[in-house]
């Protein structure tokens, strides 16, 4: 049995199975919620039910008062869904968001494309006449066959074509939904997709210059957004730093260089790690973080930075940002929770980062 | 951006969120004042060299009008005394685990419950100096937490005091007794330090890096050795604690954020606090593996959950901001092995100057000890504690007849060990002006050398009794027959030979036998309360 879990200020639906907490189903769907003790002594968690019927769990009395179940308020970490729920949480409010509905559609496979000796573009022909409206940084779940679950992959193109939805993969040894993408989908075939998910996506209305921090291929939702802001005549400054292993790994540098060379307003900073020395690569050399630290000599004030790629490329590039006197409230990364993230021992220092 | 009148209209108008609300409410308090200058309304915002430039960045920790705290102190309030009141009517002391037990009270209610009144003191100064006024705002709600805590501190202990021993002077033990100048020193170095570093001190590397290893394990404590009263004001009080918790979070990432030159600064704060604190906490450790008859952890299982992986995950958050682990991280790792047994050999030792009882490990604690640490207890501890054991048995129990040497920063006795060497004592010694001060550490010592000019003022109690300024004024060190030392007892109102006796024998074992066997037999009442 599943509830659908609502959560204000932000306008979004999750799921939430029954016996799960709503503080657990709310980190799995990328929501964060203020939240420390865990099992009901802290009161961290408090927040306001608006709508439905939920039940308490075993929680202290002193961490939440009488008056304040007569009030509605709940325990995120301990409360259970009886019914749908919608909850007010003491998160900040986005603005820019759209919160698009979600929704299950099938599309066919239209065009498959190597983009990088291990990076496949994969484009489908959603059925439905308007496609799958999405919110440039988002992303969809692609069902696997044989019922083996989903996988979550970025949009890539621009959302103003919400009907041919493009995909870009990179291969995984061993991963199943990466095999099966690289070595066994063929244009024609049907896929189901549900989408769009994910708060991933340009502060449009903090009007300050952004900086894309993206590797490997990690350049999907950079790439929507950045595209989505140029075909909107985004006036302010736009770096986007992209790093690969290699001039064979980098994909779309002609389109970005074209792109860099007649929108003023947009710098493309492209990044070889491994390249040889001895090759005639002039662009930058090193990982995606020293790069943008030597490009903005170190200062990164006055941005609003949207990160994507590898844990320990996003993990680097907080650091330099931070070193660059950027800080969370500025920051902004796809946030993928998973199980394994969840059991990880993490201070509460930072929220989103 | 995506055309937003085509995209489906997700919600109706938008009510402003709890953030937005909170704004509303709490800004704009404050004004720039015109009569006198900011400066002089603020007189201590700047001289630590904290750089702020923007108080308007300051994320409230929490957002809790005034109106909404009175009502939740007011009902956890009402539910904590009618428990304690449950507790007492009910003789709760009776399904203790042991009277042992509640000389882990007694050292808290003296060493533990008067610094949450200076965390009061504190916090108001701080919340009347800050000059943002979300700062202040948070600033305020701990101090009155703070209050709140000792107050309900003392209520629930104070059941105790009709019925046992050592319980009835903590407020003046407190400022005198010499193992008490240790938690009392620390806070009023942090009381006396400006308004940030305070919130270095107390908000962030006491409140927020320390405190689970102090309240976790007396609050457990107090639960696994049928402690009602207590475990009921653990509980109200840690529904507070996530607050303190958070505001000692922002108040370092504010200063942090604000200025490159602040770095520097809050590290060497937190290289000060950190051991200021954990050296406090010796008295933990031997609460947790010596004093409490029911184990909940030892200390050393305590350190690597609460220290080195919840710490240990915390700093390497900070080091985004180029923050270290404090220095003396990887001792005060080390050292968990030997801390908390190190500590009651002292305590043993002096048993006649310590308002509480003390006694050696039974063989089953013993192997308990053993268990736990498997590296070191055997080697270099049951060898003395079995000694000590067989003496006291032949009648013949180990006192130290003379005053120990002090740190001149953290006043805890010199009984810590040198670094990777438990067999050698370690001895630290700095000059100033002319002058040779003893330190028990080099993170002690480090302290020392920062500030001379604060710590060469320590009101050091050994030192202070060889001055003769520990003695009531009837005292007469003319007399052929003066004892010093039992003179020193007196002053500090111990109750000479009841207070300060070993456990075994003592008033407080014979009651606890005595009551306890009239709950479950017809047997004559035996024993006499404290008070008679």
């Amino acid at each position: 049995m599943t509830y659908e879990l609502t959560i204000e200020p932000l306008g979004q639906t999750i799921e939430v199975e029954e016996g799960q907490t709503l503080l657990d189903a709310s980190l799995r769907a990328g929501v964060y919620l203020p939240h420390a003790c865990g099992h009901g002594l802290c009161g961290t968690c408090k927040v306001q039910v608006l709508d439905g019927e939920i039940d308490h769990g075993p929680i202290s009395s002193f961490a939440l008062m009488d008056f304040e179940r007569e009030e509605g308020l709940c325990l995120a970490c301990c409360a259970t869904a009886e019914t749908d729920v919608t909850i007010e949480a003491d998160i900040d409010d986005e603005p820019d968001a759209l919160n698009l509905p979600v929704r299950t559609v099938t599309a066919t496979v239209s065009r498959l494309q190597q983009l990088t000796p291990t990076i496949k573009g994969v484009w489908a022909l959603v059925d439905e006449p308007d496609g799958l409206p999405f919110q440039a940084g988002q992303y969809v779940n692609v069902e696997l066959p044989d019922g083996a679950g989903h996988r979550p992959f970025s949009f890539a193109q621009a959302p103003s074509n919400p009907r041919e939805v493009e995909l870009d993969v990179r291969y995984l040894p061993g991963g199943v939904a990466t095999t099966w993408i690289h070595q066994q989908l063929a244009v024609g075939d049907r896929l189901r997709l549900s989408g769009p998910y994910g708060r991933f996506h340009v502060r449009s209305s903090a009007q300050l210059p952004m900086l894309f921090l993206a590797g490997g291929s990690g350049l999907s939702s950079p790439r929507s957004m950045i595209l989505d802001l140029i075909e909107h005549d985004c006036m302010l400054p736009i770096t986007l730093v992209y790093g690969a292993r290699n001039r064979d790994e980098l994909y779309y540098v002609d389109e970005f260089t074209e792109l860099a060379a007649r929108v003023p307003s947009f710098t493309y900073v492209p990044a070889l790690s491994h390249e040889p020395d001895d090759s005639d690569w002039a662009g930058a050399r090193g990982f995606v973080h020293e790069a943008a630290a030597a490009h903005f000599a170190g200062d990164f004030r006055g941005h609003k930075a949207y990160l994507c790629g590898p844990p320990a490329m996003v993990d680097a590039c907080i650091t330099t940002l931070m070193q660059g006197r950027l800080f969370e409230r500025d920051i902004y990364q796809e946030l993928f929770i998973s199980a394994a993230d969840s059991s990880r021992v993490r201070s509460p220092l930072f929220k989103r980062i | 951006m995506t055309d937003i009148a085509n995209a489906p209209k997700a919600a109706t108008t938008k009510k402003p969120g709890l953030k937005e609300r909170y704004a509303l409410m709490t800004r704009g308090l404050d004004w720039e004042t015109t009569y006198q200058p900011m400066e002089e309304v603020f007189p201590y915002a700047t001289y630590e060299g904290i750089k702020i430039h923007d108080w308007d960045k300051w994320e409230d920790p929490f957002r809790l009008t005034m109106d909404a705290y009175w009502k939740y102190q007011a009902e956890k309030e009402r539910k904590l005394y009618a428990i304690m009141d449950a507790f007492a009517q009910n003789n709760g002391h009776l399904g203790l685990t042991d009277a042992r037990y509640l000389n882990s009270l007694k050292l808290f209610l003296t060493g533990v419950s008067p610094l949450e009144y200076m965390a009061h003191r504190g916090f108001a100064h701080v919340g009347r100096q800050l000059p943002g006024v979300g700062a202040r705002v948070a600033c305020q709600m701990q101090s009155l937490d703070e209050l709140r805590h000792a107050q309900t501190q003392i209520h629930s202990m104070s059941n105790y005091n009709k019925l046992y021993d050592g319980f009835h002077s903590w407020r003046h033990m407190h400022d005198r007794v010499w193992y008490l100048s240790v938690p009392k020193s620390f806070f009023d170095d942090a009381i006396t330090a400006g308004p940030f570093e305070y919130m270095i001190a107390i908000g962030f590397s006491f409140e927020y890096v320390l405190t689970n290893l102090l309240f976790v394990p007396f609050i457990s404590g107090a639960a696994y050795n049928g402690d009602m009263g207590a475990m009921a004001f653990g509980f109200s009080a840690q529904s507070d604690e996530s607050r303190h918790m958070t505001l000692g979070l922002e108040a370092i990432k504010f200063m942090l954020e604000q200025d490159p030159d602040n770095l520097p600064i809050v590290q060497h704060w937190i290289d000060k606090w950190f051991w200021r604190g954990y050296r406090v906490l010796t008295l933990v450790a031997m609460m947790l593996d010596y004093m409490l008859p029911k184990k909940v952890m030892s200390w050393k299982e305590a350190w690597e959950i609460y220290a080195e992986e919840n710490g240990g995950a915390l700093f390497q958050d900070l080091a985004r901001y180029g923050i270290r682990p404090p220095l003396g991280w990887q001792q005060a790792c080390d050292d968990k092995e030997h801390l908390s047994a190190q500590a009651w050999s002292t305590f043993y030792q002096y048993q006649g100057a310590a308002p509480f009882h003390t006694w050696m490990p039974s063989a089953e604690e013993m192997d308990w000890q053993s268990e736990k640490y498997p590296d070191s207890f055997d080697e270099y501890y049951r060898p003395r504690f079995e000694h000590w054991a067989e003496q006291e048995a032949a009648g013949n129990r180990f006192y130290n007849g003379t005053l120990p040497m002090l740190c001149q920063v953290c006043q805890i006795p010199m009984l810590f060990t040198e670094p990777g060497d438990p067999t050698r004592i370690c001895y630290r010694e700095s000059e100033h002006k002319g002058e040779t001060y003893h330190t028990c550490s080099d993170g002690c010592k480090n302290i020392f050398d920062y500030e001379p000019e604060k710590y060469v003022q320590a009101w050091l109690p050994v030192q202070q009794i060889y001055q003769g300024n520990c003695f009531g004024p009837d005292a007469d060190p003319t007399a052929a027959d003066f004892n010093p030392l039992l003179e020193v007892i007196k002053w500090y109102r111990m109750n000479v030979g009841v207070d300060n006796s070993p456990y075994e024998g003592s008033r407080d074992q014979q009651n606890f036998q005595a009551w306890k066997q009239q709950t479950t037999s017809n047997a004559p009442a035996g024993g006499s309360p404290a008070g008679a």
